[in-house]
């Protein structure tokens, strides 16, 4: 078993360790008279958030500490992501420790209704810090979905214009939207690296340059981007982390299901610490946050609600465009095998594991499932499965 | 060829010296807190049971829960392809496995001694060894003999927890509810089968099927788990080892060193 060399790319450096400079620049702002809006999903436009002159930064727990204190005021039973979100919100007001200083930054949380553990959290959420509940349609086919989707942005341009007090012109939003897309583009071109033979970045690394894209601001982002795919791309596509031959038998990994927000980083690593390479990830923290871009010619609140409507996510049924856009990124990505992670009581993502266990199944593709919590607990078992999955692979 | 498999598992460590293709000793122990002295104890028996010296052995590998920990193996390889080499190597038509261990149970899918598909119990003891030795002292017959009992039962009692915790204390009412004995232990047995029987169609296993593991050994569970799955299982001779038997045999096919 050879232990995977981290690559080393200056940028990601920065990535990783831009925490506390983010913190800082959003108290400079909110000094200046700027609103800071506070997200948990991705079906929340940040066009019209950054178009009214506000900032955001995304707030899901993906860290295990908050998850005791939050199981004080919610059910045991619910996915370790609300109860480590929600835990850190009533942590941030109620003890002396921060579990993260986000959250006392934010003037507005803009929810949404996506699973039901979200939405019934949300109502208790409102009473720590003012949240808005953006809703969606459940069915997300045909024009009827869209059309409600619209009127439910326009009056959450609305709720942003009262925020901040500022106009939501189209001419902003268009500038935004073109901004968005640069970003989309930008990593488009990062994940098309890692389609090579041999990628330049390691799956563990790229999953923390996608968990710091909601907390770092648009620009800083962006920016870290092109430096991260500048350097990469001047980098011998043979002689990153270590030798070719390191590379030689490695399963080309895809992950798919739940998100993993910043400290949620186990089974990424269990996969590359055994054998595995993650080429790609179709899930929140992955694929599903920048694949589709917002259509720069038509009105602009039309085309925000067409593309976000699309976002591939369990809480909508039926999530067909899901299964066809796994086994397009199979493709894509000439994947080995898929491991299908989800989150302990996610019921939407680990009911529709059935769904993307056949459909793999037809295609000839090897699926692991693992459902797992922030906890070490099951580090182990885990291992197990995916030992025997590598050798499954090779 | 001299290759030895040591199968490290949560209750037991099971050693296999195997020459030629051909098992010549085994050794079966309790692991007890240190995985590591299990190993090396089990492994200097089966050296002594055939009497080789240490320095012919060409290679030793490890399997099972403490695998890693076996550090004076060559290498470790995982308990869901050992046990299909194993198994493979006793039963060549076999295309599905049972494993129930002592902290696992796993389902295995096989074609032409390859794994094409596997599936393990969640993080819980439901359905596995441990969940007979809690229900059995509950019950208070000795672990070995509660395969027999059930199988006088006329009448199984429903157990309807899966969870181990629980189902000691719905046995505990059971008893209290003067239930029999024997049909307290089909009944035990009946859920064991049940939540087996789930996860092997889960995986789509259909015929030609093993069944392996220390609960193998019981064969009250054989009994139910065909009657729940409606087919023969072949049960090998020694259960237990197919494990360390395809640990030793993965070192033969990989001449690794």
């Amino acid at each position: 078993m050879t232990h995977f060399e981290a690559t080393c790319f200056e940028t990601l450096d920065y990535i990783k360790n831009s925490y506390s400079a983010r913190i800082c620049q959003l108290e400079e702002e909110k000094k200046a008279g700027k609103k800071i809006v506070g997200t948990l999903c991705l079906f929340v436009p940040d066009e019209i958030i950054f178009a009214a002159g506000a900032d955001r930064v995304i707030l899901c727990g993906g860290k295990n500490d908050a998850v005791s204190i939050a199981e004080q005021y919610l059910p045991r039973n619910i996915c370790p992501l609300i109860k480590s979100s929600f835990g850190s919100i009533v942590n941030n007001g109620y003890s002396g420790v921060k579990s993260c200083s986000h959250f006392g930054l934010v003037d507005m949380v803009v929810a949404e209704n996506t699973c039901d553990s979200k939405k019934k959290t949300y109502e208790l959420m409102g009473d720590y810090v003012p949240t808005y509940v953006l809703d969606l349609p459940q069915k997300p086919e045909g024009p009827a979905a869209v059309k409600y989707f619209l009127e439910e942005l326009n009056k959450f341009k609305g709720i942003m214009e009262e925020l901040t007090g500022n106009k939501v012109t189209v001419e902003q939003l268009k500038k935004e939207i073109i901004s968005s897309n640069e970003t989309r583009k930008l990593l488009h071109r990062l994940y098309d690296l890692r389609k090579r033979e041999y990628p330049p970045i390691s799956g563990l690394d790229m999953i923390k340059v996608m968990q710091k894209q909601y907390v770092l601001s648009a620009e800083d982002f962006k920016e870290a981007l092109r430096t991260l795919i500048n350097e990469a791309e001047q980098t011998r596509a043979d002689s990153i982390a270590g030798s070719k031959d390191e590379f030689t038998h490695r399963p080309r990994i895809m992950i798919s299901g739940c998100p993993m927000p910043g400290g949620s980083t186990k089974v990424p690593e269990i996969i590359e610490n055994r054998g595995g390479l993650i080429v790609v990830e179709e899930s929140c923290t992955g694929t599903r946050s920048f694949w589709d871009l917002v259509d720069e010619n038509k009105d602009p609140m039309t085309a925000l609600a067409e593309r976000y409507i699309k976002i591939p996510c369990s809480c909508m049924t039926p999530n067909d465009r899901r299964i066809d856009n796994i086994l397009e990124l199979a493709r894509e990505f000439k994947v080995d095998g898929v491991v299908n992670y989800t989150l302990q009581f996610c019921h939407g993502y680990n009911i529709e594991r059935y769904k993307v266990q056949q459909a793999l199944k037809n295609a000839g593709i090897p699926v692991l499932s693992i459902e797992t919590d922030y906890s070490d607990s099951d580090v182990e078992q885990i291992g197990l499965r995916v030992d025997a999955f590598m050798e499954m692979l090779s | 060829m001299i290759s030895v498999g040591i199968d490290s598992g949560s209750a037991t460590t099971k050693a296999v010296l195997v020459i030629d293709g051909r098992i010549a000793a085994n050794n079966i122990r309790p692991t007890g807190f240190d995985f590591l002295s299990a190993a090396k104890n089990g492994y200097e028996d089966a050296l002594t049971n055939a009497g080789i010296d240490k320095k012919d052995v060409n290679g030793i590998y490890a399997t099972g829960y403490g695998r890693n920990s076996i550090k004076f193996a060559d290498k470790a390889v995982s308990e869901i392809t050992a046990h299909t080499m194993g198994v493979y190597h006793l039963y060549p038509a076999v295309n599905g496995i049972i494993d129930i261990g002592g902290q696992d149970s796993k389902i295995i899918s096989v074609s032409d001694g390859k794994v094409t598909d596997f599936l393990m119990n969640d993080k819980c003891a439901a359905g596995t060894g441990k969940f007979l030795e809690y229900t059995a002292k509950a019950l208070e017959v000795p672990i070995e003999e509660l395969g027999s009992l059930a199988l006088v039962s006329k009448e199984p009692a429903s157990i309807t927890s899966m969870c181990t915790v629980f189902a000691e204390s719905e046995v505990i009412s059971l008893r209290a509810r003067g239930f029999k004995k024997e049909d307290i232990a089909a009944g035990l047995i009946e859920s064991i089968a049940r939540r087996v029987a789930v996860m092997v169609r889960q995986v789509g296993l259909k015929q030609n099927v093993a069944f392996v593991g220390g609960v193998a050994k019981n064969a009250g569970i054989k009994v139910f788990l065909e009657k729940e799955l409606n087919i023969s299982l072949y049960v090998p001779p020694e259960p237990q080892i197919t494990g360390a038997l395809g640990a030793a045999l993965y070192g033969v096919s990989k001449k690794v060193k």
